[in-house]
């Protein structure tokens, strides 16, 4: 009975649009915001540092490719790359400026990536599906050649990887290896809700609607007057935006540096499979992926010793490697049969449920 | 059915004229020199045998296809290659003989898309979602909910239109092509598949849209009773090629036009 459609009336359009039509809804999300930010007081430098904040870069870079394939329906393997493009410019950015606030950097970076992301694109307007994949392949394997082998990326830094100088925000270290994890934690927090509420009023609007339009059905969509290579080209620019922002938010604000494979096609992998786990065309979505397929081991590496304790028993940490990945593996094939659709659809269909509870009509 | 015609229709102003229009792919020839014209602000029906050119015909007008030989002239401005998004901008909306919506969205939604074309606010009010960019959302709601009305739909307003039947898949795609509040509505074969009711409607609905918004329809069936009661003017392919043209009446009564469907005596 707590969460109920009757009694809510809808006497304007503007509140009929509104994204959590439900009273329940909007108090839900708000608890969330909070507790997420309380999370920052509460949690261990483990949670923050190893847990949550991989978590929203992860689900940052999702949502980024889930704009593209899910609602524009452009298949790409060049998230990693793209990634990649936001973290190096951020870098330059944040060096031949030092005395710029770095979020600004960072977000500013987002759109080189932006830029790299449309170019890219330009093959979207003749090749669809695999093809196109395999067109992205291509900036993915030439992004990556760029980061080894141009040394200007880096500054002609010798070890040819990323560092991270200290910066700081309101005098607090945010970037570098004085940071705390929980001012770095409620940096990302803040750019990754920031962002997701930017996305996802793009995706209720004119855009969002013309993007699933071209992926729907492309030939009518060109009928109805939407030019599908701007839309597509657009698409491709928002969506290496957020991958890019993702991208220098994970090398500056948790691995506190990094080298050029960070961003190789298994990370471009990697964020697809968060995609079509979470749901394609979903954001809620794109965090429930990056939960699944970021967040499930870990749970897994602390719960399964934990439960043989009773027992007696104990295993190597090797075999627990082995069955995380045995278990995860059998969760991803086990979630895809029940809905292919993704976790977004099956959180979907459990608040139809529960507006009805406990009756089933 | 059909009311009397409008004594006040103007019928000498043009809206789009086809002349000598060949299609050729490869050495299939879909069209071979057909003309003829859409008055505005008529029903325009297209009819002929299976395979005659009919939806060839349809996809030259709104540029799906670009004619081998022969010119569009369109508002009286000819046209060579355009693309259907064009089209779309000069006023031309058009519906398909197997619908083609986007079927994961809702009703509302896909009549939503209709008005793209006109929603003007830029990128960041659309991030924003505010100032004009929430205020046009209103408005275009506004206009979508009143064209719901007309066709009767509201029930199925937020049912993603893939789990929709097929009769009423045919009007909300009839809607989104209304949303764009066309010029020239090209409606290919808009009863196909329907039963008696639905063909009803949809009859209603076609007379309805030509006589209070004006729109210029031309379109495309097989099912004479509608093409005789809906339209002013017919006209008849066969084979790619014209052979018949002019009121219901007189196409009926085509020895060409009996012989192209009844077949001839050999």
């Amino acid at each position: 009975m707590l969460y109920r459609e009757a009694g809510q009336f809808k006497t304007t359009y503007f509140s009929d649009m509104a994204v959590f039509r439900l009273r329940e809804d909007r108090t839900g999300l708000a608890v969330v915001v909070v507790a997420a930010y309380g999370l920052a007081f509460v949690g261990t430098d483990f949670l923050l540092q190893a847990v949550l904040i991989p978590f929203l870069v992860f689900s940052l870079a999702a949502i980024g490719l889930n704009i593209l394939t899910g609602y524009a329906g452009q298949l790409s393997l060049g998230t990693g790359a793209f990634m990649g493009v936001g973290a190096y410019s951020c870098y330059k950015l944040m060096t031949a400026f030092p005395d710029v606030n770095v979020i600004i950097w960072i977000l500013v970076s987002g759109l080189f990536s932006a830029a790299v992301g449309a170019l890219f694109g330009l093959p979207s307007l003749r090749i669809k599906g695999f093809y196109l994949a395999v067109a992205t392949l291509a900036a993915q394997f030439f992004l990556q050649w760029c980061f080894i082998r141009v040394p200007w990326l880096v500054n002609y830094n010798v070890s040819g990887a990323l560092d991270a100088p200290l910066r700081t925000v309101f005098s607090i270290p945010v970037v570098g290896a004085t940071a705390t994890s929980q001012a770095r934690y409620i940096v990302v927090l803040t750019l990754v809700i920031a962002l997701t509420w930017l996305a996802s009023n793009l995706v209720r609007g004119r855009i969002g609607r013309m993007w699933i339009a071209v992926r729907d059905m492309d030939l009518a969509a060109e009928l109805i007057g939407i030019r599908p290579l701007q839309t597509k080209l657009l698409a491709f620019a928002v969506s290496s935006y957020y991958c890019g922002v993702a991208g220098a938010l994970m090398v500056f604000l948790w691995y506190g540096g990094a080298e050029y494979d960070v961003f190789n096609i298994n990370q471009s992998f990697f964020i697809l499979f968060m995609v079509i786990i979470g749901g394609l065309g979903s954001l809620i979505g794109s965090f429930f992926g990056a939960a699944l397929i970021f967040i499930m081991p870990i749970l897994l590496g602390i719960i399964l010793p934990a439960l043989l304790v009773p027992f007696g028993l104990s295993i190597g940490a090797e075999t627990i490697e082995h069955l995380r990945f045995m278990i995860v593996g059998a969760l991803i094939i086990f979630f895809l049969i029940v809905e292919p659709h993704g976790l977004a659809r099956l959180w979907q269909i459990g608040k139809q449920k529960l507006l009805v509870w406990p009756f089933p009509y | 059915m059909r009311p009397p015609l409008q004594p006040n229709r103007d019928t000498d102003n043009t809206l789009l004229a086809v002349e000598n229009v060949s299609l050729r792919f490869g050495g299939v020839k879909a069209l071979t020199g057909v003309s003829f014209d859409i008055r505005k602000g008529e029903i325009r029906a297209i009819i002929g045998p299976n395979g005659a050119g009919k939806t060839s015909m349809l996809n030259c007008i709104n540029g799906f296809y670009h004619p081998t030989d022969g010119r569009i002239i369109f508002k009286g401005e000819m046209r060579r290659k355009m693309r259907p998004h064009v089209a779309a901008r000069g006023g031309i909306a058009r519906t398909f003989q197997n619908v083609a919506l986007f079927k994961s969205m809702s009703t509302l939604d896909n009549i939503m898309v209709g008005r793209s074309l006109k929603m003007k606010a830029g990128f960041f009010w659309q991030l924003l979602r505010y100032g004009p960019a929430i205020e046009e959302e209103v408005a275009h709601r506004k206009v979508v909910e009143d064209i719901i009305d007309f066709l009767q739909i509201p029930h199925i307003r937020r049912t993603p239109v893939g789990r929709l039947p097929y009769g009423l898949q045919k009007r909300v795609e009839l809607g989104r092509a209304l949303a764009m509040e066309p010029d020239l509505l090209l409606l290919d074969e808009p009863m196909a598949g329907m039963n008696l009711e639905e063909k009803e409607d949809m009859a209603r609905f076609i007379i309805e849209v030509n006589q209070q918004f004006g729109t210029t329809v031309a379109l495309i069936e097989h099912d004479m009773s509608v093409v005789m009661d809906l339209s002013d003017r017919v006209v008849v392919l066969e084979y790619g090629r014209k052979i018949a043209d002019g009121t219901p009446e007189q196409v009926k009564s085509d020895a060409r036009v009996i012989d192209a469907y009844l077949g001839v005596a050999h």
